[in-house]
């Protein structure tokens, strides 16, 4: 087997204005960082200013080792935090000053096996940010983050910012400062990293376990039917939801029971990342269709890595 | 010396050598089609184009293939539509796309504007189809050619145009009927003799012939017992089929005179440089635009100085001058007539 070549492209120095638009580069990015944190989980922090910079909750990078063949393609994982600092949690700083974005993956594959070996120090191929984030999200007093699996790593970034701890973009967004919530389940304790960085963001965070070795014992609509008496009205309410697809339908359903607002993060199997592959689809409600109650609404695939990978939950045709 | 550039002597001169190379001629004649520059973008591997300006300096690219249109929308194969093998992508898009009302009217004006040569890649059910297609192509201005795509593994309803010399010549006739447009054949390798659909293309009227579609192939997941992708079997792509690639433009460029574009499994320079050697007179970039999607630019840079490495200041320098396997025999002259035949 012959290597193939990488184009690569320097790392800018942060003397280096940061880019001020939203295009996704394709860039070489150093590992700084590398660690495991929870059973088979790791986290990966990369200098790359130009995700760290720009990218929005909820939105992805695809990430590529470089010189092989096999894995052949690059992986979707979603941006998990930004941060000035080489190190450490604590310093995020304005979202134009960051440099370093953290990745959180859960050993699975091809890509992740062979991830999990790469030391501090080494390059990967990265290209992002990439997917539309969360941007509709309304201002509500209730955020409750629902997590399933690996499913928290879109979902930290909106917590923080919902919680006015934390900024994202180029102009920094804004959010109204709301109470939020994680509900997050997994197999068993063992799963669990970094659940601090949440609780530590000021997030309420409720866990659920299918074996009852933490949190409550069941599924997070378990969960979430034990915690319900004691929030306010359905309308005060909104779901933002990642994790398996039948979990996700799951909330889909208990949301739309309550008619409580949600969206998911699709995590559609992807070979691109940007739209020229038609790998990605979902089948999603066209929005003008399906008016009256008789007719079903119609629906046609869409590409999750460029109109997703969030949707609101009532547009999915699961 | 930095650690970088510990490799730069054992690597051959295409790949990072520092001298500068001579000016080389990179353009190339397709038909009457006049190229840039032989690298390509292989259709549905670069959507429409627009997705790819981000990556890619479109204006610089020596054509673009936007994904296949049908006459009327499609919504394609249920997912999963991809599945990685190795060194390998399994596809059963299954023609995903808007018709080509939506395409004239929302794609095809990026496409045009983009600087580059703008290939049209059609795809019907049956010759009446494709006709049909090219027909209504042909009115628009500035569209460079028509690349038949006679050879989708993933919606085929058991009559496979591409795999038939007698229907690949009928459709090839049938829109060369209706277009001065140069038109280019696309073939599928799944067959046991390519070269007698070239020559069924080339007898159609085809002006170029484009190899190859993707191998036909199936990954399997044992523990669920059931078959990875949504449609049960797909289309093999990238570096696995590159030797199955160059066969094919090797046979046929044995077979018939016509221009040849070579596609599969294309990732280094290297691997353009075998497809020219063997007859392709240009190459398209497919799978290797989703594993990084600047890898046109990197082998449209890197093409130069490969040409300069054996002394070639022209495309032409290079094409088809693949020679026989070192120690063939040379080929006896043939005996004269009536002499007896040759004992074996
Ligand atoms: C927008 C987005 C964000 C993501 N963010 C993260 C993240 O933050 N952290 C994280 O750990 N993962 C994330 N994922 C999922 C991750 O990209 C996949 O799990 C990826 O396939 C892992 O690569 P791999 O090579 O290790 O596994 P692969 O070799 O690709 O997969 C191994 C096996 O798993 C199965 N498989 C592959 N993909 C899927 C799928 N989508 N659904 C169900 N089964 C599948 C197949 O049977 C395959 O053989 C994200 C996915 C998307 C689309
Ligand atoms: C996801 C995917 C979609 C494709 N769609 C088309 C298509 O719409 N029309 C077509 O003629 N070829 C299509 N192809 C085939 C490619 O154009 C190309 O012939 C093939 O992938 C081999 O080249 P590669 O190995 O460089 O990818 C597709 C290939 C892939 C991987
Ligand atoms: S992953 Fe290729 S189009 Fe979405």
């Amino acid at each position: 087997m012959h290597l193939w070549e990488t184009a690569t492209r320097p790392v800018p120095s942060p003397a280096e204005p940061a880019c001020n638009d939203s295009t996704p580069r394709y860039l070489t990015a150093r590992i700084v960082a590398h660690r495991q944190i929870a059973a088979a989980t790791f986290r990966i922090r990369l200098d790359c200013p130009e995700i760290a910079t720009q990218a929005l909750p909820g939105q992805f990078a695809m990430l590529r080792i470089p010189d092989r063949l096999d894995p052949l393609l690059a992986r979707p994982l979603a941006v998990y935090d930004s941060f000035s600092a080489p190190e450490g949690d604590a310093v995020q700083g304005p979202p134009s000053q960051r440099r370093y974005v953290d990745f959180v993956y859960v050993v699975h594959g091809k890509f992740t096996t062979a991830l999990k070996e790469i030391p501090a120090g080494e390059n990967l191929i990265v290209w992002g940010p990439l997917g539309n984030g969360f941007v509709a999200i309304p201002a509500v007093e209730h955020l409750v983050l629902v997590a399933g699996g690996i499913g928290q790593t879109a979902l930290l970034a909106l917590g923080k910012e919902q919680c006015g701890r934390a900024s994202y973009g180029l102009p920094p967004r804004s959010r109204p400062t709301s109470r939020v919530t994680l509900c997050w389940g997994a197999r068993t304790a063992a799963a669990f990293g970094d659940v601090a960085d949440f609780s530590q963001a000021g997030i309420d965070v409720h866990l659920a376990t299918l074996d009852g070795s933490a949190g409550q014992q069941g599924t997070v609509i378990d969960l979430l039917n034990t915690l319900e008496p004691d929030w306010n009205s359905p309308e005060s309410r909104h779901v933002a939801c990642c994790g398996p697809e039948g979990m996700m339908e799951a909330v889909a359903a208990w949301t739309a029971g309550r008619r409580i607002g949600c969206h998911v993060s699709l995590e559609a199997p992807m070979a691109c990342g940007i739209g020229i592959c038609f790998t990605c689809v979902a089948r999603v409600r066209e929005a003008a269709s399906g008016a009256s109650p008789d007719e079903p609404p119609a629906w046609d695939y869409r590409r999750t890595c460029v109109e997703g990978p969030i949707f609101s939950a009532a547009s999915i045709e699961w | 010396m930095p650690p970088a550039d510990r490799f730069a002597a054992a690597r051959p001169a295409s790949e990072g050598s520092p001298v500068e190379p001579p000016p080389v001629d990179l353009a190339v004649m397709i038909g009457s089609l006049r190229l840039p520059n032989p690298i390509l973008v292989a259709s549905g591997t670069f959507g429409y184009a627009r997705e790819m300006a981000g990556y890619v300096d479109l204006a610089r690219l020596g054509g673009i293939v936007p994904k296949t249109i049908t006459p009327l929308p499609r919504k394609g194969n249920v997912p999963w539509r991809t599945v990685e093998t190795s060194a390998g992508l399994l596809n059963s898009i299954g023609l995903d796309n808007d018709g080509i009302d939506a395409f004239l009217q929302a794609q095809l004006p990026f496409l045009l504007g983009c600087g580059a040569p703008v290939i049209v890649s059609i795809a019907g059910a049956n010759q009446r189809e494709f006709v049909q297609l090219a027909d209504r192509l042909e009115g628009v201005p500035g569209i460079a050619g028509l690349e038949l795509n006679i050879s989708c593994p993933n919606v085929s309803h058991g009559v496979d145009l591409g795999t038939d010399p007698e229907l690949c010549r009928s459709v090839v006739a049938g829109v060369r009927g209706v277009t001065r447009l140069p038109v280019i054949a696309k073939l599928t390798p799944n067959v046991t003799d390519i070269a007698s659909i070239a020559r069924g293309a080339r007898d159609g009227g085809a002006d170029a012939l484009t190899l190859i579609n993707t191998c036909q192939g199936m990954a399997v997941d044992w523990r669920r017992r059931r078959p990875m992708l949504g449609n049960g079997i797909g289309g093999l792509s990238g570096p696995a089929i590159k030797p199955i690639a160059l066969r094919c433009v090797y046979q046929v460029r044995k077979a018939v005179d016509l221009p040849i574009i070579g596609v599969g499994g294309i990732m280094t320079i290297d691997d353009c440089m075998e497809f020219f050697v063997t007859g392709a007179t240009a190459v398209q970039i497919g799978t290797a635009n989703f594993a990084e999607p600047i890898a046109s630019m990197r082998l449209l840079e890197a093409l130069p100085k490969a040409l300069a490495e054996i002394g070639a200041t022209c495309m032409a320098d290079l094409i088809g001058t693949l020679r026989p396997p070192a120690g063939a025999a040379v080929p006896a002259p043939p005996p004269p007539p009536g002499s007896p035949p040759h004992a074996a």
